[in-house]
């Protein structure tokens, strides 16, 4: 679809000369066959279909050519212009007369129908773009868009849509044809200046009938002003909201070198501007989105201090009661009593080291400056540490059957001790008062396979993946012991050990934490 | 009222198996009869089968809270509640108290700390601090039916209304008195909320009975929640 307003071409006038001497070269041999006068009749019709096709000019060259042609060859004497009835004068005026008055009439009947066309085209341009606005189309869509709308209205040779990126240099997010988007420096500092100093370049005067500058015609300057050193045809249009530049739209030269038109600008200029209020709307949208995160993390943050506070303030509220306790001179406390005030501060110091680790491995784990130290190791050795960290009077809850030929795992000890011990005590204590609570492991042809099973309650399906999730606290915990970063950290260690972690079903009841391990670990563990 | 010979029965409700156990053992040791549990729904279930003299409650349990515990607790018990709070949770404090809990203590605490409140809240569940004709504050004798106040032998004089909230202080003596509970008492309901009215007339009977008023030692305040006369 062109949308190029009508106006007469070269072709025109050619045709008007054609049809005007072709018709001549019809009408000559029958010249004795009709009276003189009636010949101006059949010019006046080829006028008429002239204007009807090429507009008012034409009309008026082939009426003048219709009046010279007919005198010279149908007026009497033949081959001359002279005339020799004066009556034929009056009858030529006339023809001349008639000829340009019916030529322009129609020839405007023409154009205006054809502004007409054009305009219809344009609103349908302007509506189609609009309507894919509403789509919500990504940045680089709707770069596209306008740079494909910006090349049907203009013929332009390439186009592109400029924007800035995160460090403030301006980017060609789409080009067409493709090789434009590796645009030179001057082209790209003369785009970085139209969006800086919100002024397009090399726009032409907008169209005639405007008074003055035009609200949407921004104010434009040459290439040379801006600093151009060549002679350029090009333009750049900034896309900008008062509140905002968002990028810069580049329009290369038209074919054959022409200038840019100015009412195909124009329409130009409505697309630019709708493009500009779209970026701004995703500007802020993603300025509302980030917002958002920026809540969340403020959430976070602030469960992670209540955590915080919580797992480290209790254990030292009963220390700081229970010694203060000792302390308190109106009590004479015999030697058994007081070593069982001592032990509770004990185990009270046990959890707070482990809170505090805890906060710690999540900060570090959070930093990914994490390596975990590789070494072989037997699966029951680690189990065994891993039990003798629980409370003497648990370990006793806890069952074990290890295949003998389980094959070593090459894996941080420490880590897969923490791990373990952590999913025991989850396991006695969700699993409730008297649970039991066993571990296995198999191989299977890749991995092996470690597991801790209660026979508690079990963990609701839309729970399975949200336990592993920092700070989340199973709905059937009873204690309020933990920081609920235990598993989230276990699923880090796994991770970072090429391994996985999960939830099973235990049937009839209970819960089952599944750990799987690469047997023979990749050559290199998976980088956090 | 317990009767002397039977030890007070005191109910710890803390969710936290430690500091029930710290709590247990501090009360314990003292001779007090001790009941615990570990979360709110079974501390109500306690309180109405033992009819506990004190009730020791953790404002922030999962669960039921401490709040609802008191809530519910105050729908028929009168005896005193205790509730521990963490530092820093003012608004816990005072929707706590405005659930009708008689005093808190922060965490963390010491042993010492807990056992004053505890003794101050059965010494004035008792009786005994609102029908002395005469408290003794530190060196400070009040006569209450004389309305006069003394400190060795020299009379202190007071004007009336600072008669008044030194007296309810000292009647509430070791336990936390809010702004509202003072101005209800001495100026009467409609004035519960004129709390710069009264933190004028404290400042007034600080420079009269404190040795340094602007380092105080008996009028103590609560921030957010009202004053303290320590009795020590």
């Amino acid at each position: 679809m062109k949308l190029r307003q009508y106006t007469p071409g070269l072709r025109d006038y050619l045709v008007a000369v054609g049809c005007t001497a072709a018709a001549t070269l019809i009408f000559l041999p029958l010249r004795q066959d009709f009276a003189k006068g009636q010949w101006a009749l059949l010019y006046l019709l080829i006028v008429v279909f002239i204007a009807g096709l090429g507009g008012v000019r034409p009309a008026l060259l082939s009426a003048t050519l219709s009046f010279l042609v007919w005198n010279f060859f149908f007026i009497p004497p033949y081959g001359t212009f002279r005339v020799e009835d004066p009556k034929d004068w009056l009858s030529l005026l006339v023809f001349l007369a008639v000829g340009v008055a019916m030529g322009v009439q129609t020839g405007r009947m023409r154009e205006r129908r054809a502004r007409a066309v054009a305009r219809e085209r344009e609103t349908a341009m302007l509506n189609r773009f609009s309507s894919q606005l509403v789509s919500d189309p990504s940045i680089p869509e709707v770069a596209r868009l306008l740079a494909d709308a910006a090349r049907e209205i203009t013929g332009a040779s390439a186009v592109a849509l400029l924007i800035p990126d995160d460090s403030g240099a301006v980017k060609a997010v789409f080009a067409w044809p493709e090789e434009t988007l590796a645009f030179d420096a001057e082209t790209l500092a003369l785009a970085a200046w139209a969006r800086g100093q919100s002024k397009a370049i090399g726009l032409p005067s907008p169209p005639e009938g405007t008074q003055g500058q035009p609200r949407d015609w921004p104010i434009s300057i040459t290439h040379r002003e801006a600093g151009a050193t060549g002679n350029r045809r090009d333009l750049f249009i900034p896309l900008q909201t008062p509140s905002r530049q968002s990028g810069v739209l580049y329009v290369g030269p038209v074919e054959k070198g022409a200038g840019h038109v100015a009412h195909r600008v124009a329409l130009l200029l409505a697309l630019v501007n709708q493009a500009s209020v779209f970026l701004e709307r995703k500007h802020l949208q993603a300025a509302a989105l980030q917002t958002e995160a920026l809540k969340e993390a403020d959430h976070l943050k602030s469960t992670f201090m209540s955590a915080v506070s919580h797992e480290l303030k209790t254990p030292l509220a009963s220390i700081m009661a229970t010694v203060s306790n000792l302390l308190e001179g109106d009590v004479a406390w015999d030697r058994e009593e007081a070593r069982r005030e001592l032990r509770a501060v004990q185990s009270d110091l046990d959890r707070l080291d482990e809170s505090i680790t805890e906060l710690l491995d999540v900060s570090r784990l959070e930093a990914q400056a994490w390596q975990p130290t590789l070494d072989w190791c037997e699966v029951g050795d680690i189990l065994s540490v891993a039990i003798s960290r629980l409370p003497p009077d648990q370990r006793g809850r806890v069952s074990h059957m290890l295949p003998p030929d389980l094959p070593a795992i090459k894996v941080d000890f420490h880590e897969w001790v923490r791990v373990l011990a952590h999913l025991l005590r989850n396991a006695l204590n969700y699993g409730g008062a008297g649970s039991r609570v066993g571990v296995g492991a198999r191989a299977i042809p890749n991995d092996v396979e470690v597991w801790v099973e209660d026979d508690g309650p079990g963990i609701a399906p839309d729970e399975r993946e949200r336990v592993f999730e920092k700070f989340y606290r199973g709905r059937t915990a009873t204690g309020s012991s933990g920081t609920g970063l235990g598993l989230a950290i276990a699923r880090e260690i796994a991770r970072v050990h090429g391994g996985r972690i999960w939830v099973e079903d235990v049937i009839p009841h209970g819960a089952r934490f599944m750990i799987s391990l690469p047997r023979a670990p990749a050559s290199e563990v998976a980088k956090p | 009222m317990s009767a002397p010979e039977r030890p007070p029965k005191i109910l710890v409700v803390d969710d936290d198996p430690q500091i029930r156990r710290a709590l247990t053992s501090i009360l314990a040791t003292r001779k007090y009869q001790v009941i615990a549990a570990a979360d709110g729904a079974e501390g109500l279930n306690l309180a109405i089968e033992h009819n506990p003299d004190l009730i020791v409650l953790d404002v922030a349990m999962p669960g039921m809270s401490g709040l609802e515990v008191c809530r519910e607790l105050r729908t028929w018990y009168r005896a005193p509640i205790l509730v521990l709070s963490v530092r820093g949770a003012d608004r816990d404090k005072i929707a706590a108290l405005d659930e009708g809990a008689d005093d808190y203590v922060t965490k963390p605490f010491s042993a010492g700390e807990l056992l004053a409140r505890v003794r101050a809240l059965l010494r004035r569940a008792s009786g005994q601090a609102a029908a002395a004709p005469v408290i003794v504050i530190g060196d400070m004798e009040i006569s209450i039916a004389q309305r006069r106040v003394r400190r060795g032998d020299q009379e202190i004089e007071l004007t009336r209304t600072e008669f008044d909230i030194l007296a309810y202080l000292a009647q509430n003596a070791d336990t936390v008195v809010t702004s509202k509970m003072i101005l209800g008492k001495v100026w009467g309901l409609e004035y519960r909320d004129d709390t710069q009215t009264l933190r004028v007339h404290v400042s007034h009977l600080r420079k009269k009975i404190e040795p340094h008023p602007s380092v105080p030692r008996y009028i103590l305040t609560e921030p957010g929640v009202g004053f303290r006369l320590a009795s020590s």
